[in-house]
């Protein structure tokens, strides 16, 4: 038995996305399995998509709310109802949260110029530098890493989500927004856990590699990719105007 | 002027990904006692399911006969 009591209740895994979606491996013949090539591969075309996408939400901004929107429920669909059906909902989640990521991103140029590319440019510097600390050994996730991701990453959610709430009513959690030593250290945590939410979906993916789980598998660690990919891009966009406007 | 520049970093990015995606994970970072198990429980009820009863005729194994 493992020393962790929510370990013990829960499961290895409290992600759903996660738990649910590792098959028997045994019934899968060699050639529908998915494999590390494959999953890169996806995750390329589903990056494509997404810069395909931030390019007509760049010329069309008014179609970020809608893209987001769209996104959003793609993304749960694909999550909670069916992952096996990833290959057809993530390029539309790629193309729909490019299309968000594009006006949202020409709102901030016009504010801060430059901030775009900036924020571009860190987003696919963290991921390289930590594609690298992982695949060479550097940064080595374990089951304690992926508890402490896993409950901070759910922190921010509900933070998040009560902030939104309360913004109906006309009130707010000052702080998340504020560009003051506490809104920016506030951001610079949100990105680290965004960061290092990369470095479980580079662990889901070689293990399902390893394990040869289903091919459809290949789209959906290219998905997992991807939210994190944006959020993290997000994030990054956040901190920087928040700096900005200091 | 600035969609050159997004185009370009855009392609770097994915050309740097396609690279290092592709090479598999060090030995240090595999071979690990400590690794996480995503489909830990899945893969114990998988063998659980497995019948361990082995088929034939029992024989009786002596030590003696062993050395």
């Amino acid at each position: 038995m493992s020393k962790h009591s929510a370990l013990n209740t829960f499961g290895r895994s409290g992600n759903p996305a996660f738990t649910r979606n590792f098959d028997d491996t045994g019934a899968v013949p060699q050639s529908e399995r998915m494999t590390l090539d494959g999953a890169v591969n996806k995750t390329a075309i589903l990056l494509s998509l997404c810069f395909g996408g931030a390019f007509i939400g760049w010329n069309v901004p008014a179609l970020a709310m809608p893209g987001l929107i769209i996104g959003t429920i793609l993304a749960f669909v694909t999550i909670f109802r069916n992952p096996a059906k990833a290959g057809t909902t993530a390029p539309f989640y790629a193309g729909f949260e490019g299309i968000a990521l594009g006006g949202i991103t020409v709102f901030a140029e016009a504010q801060y110029p430059g901030i775009g590319i900036q924020a571009i440019g860190l987003t696919f510097g963290i991921l390289a530098s930590l594609l690298f600390c992982y695949k060479s050994g550097i940064i080595k996730p374990t089951e304690n890493f992926r508890l402490m991701i896993f409950s901070a990453t759910m922190g921010i959610a509900l933070l998040y989500l009560v902030s939104f709430i309360m913004s109906f009513f006309g009130s707010g959690i000052g702080f998340i927004h504020s560009n003051g030593m506490f809104g920016i250290g506030f951001s610079l945590f949100v990105v680290g856990i965004a960061a290092l939410n990369l470095v479980l979906d580079f662990d889901f993916i070689e293990e399902g590699a390893e394990q040869g789980l289903p091919k459809y598998m290949e789209w959906y660690g290219a998905f997992s990719l991807m939210v994190t990919l944006v959020w993290l891009y997000i994030e990054i966009l956040r901190l920087l105007m928040k700096l900005r406007s200091r | 002027m600035n969609a050159i520049f997004f185009s370009i970093l855009a392609i770097f990015s994915l050309f740097v990904f396609m690279n290092l995606g592709k090479i598999r994970a060090s030995k240090k970072q595999m071979d690990r006692d400590d690794r996480i198990k995503w489909g830990n429980r899945r893969r114990k009820s998988f063998f659980k399911n497995r019948s361990t009863i082995i088929e034939g005729k029992a024989e009786e194994v002596k030590d003696d006969a062993k050395k």
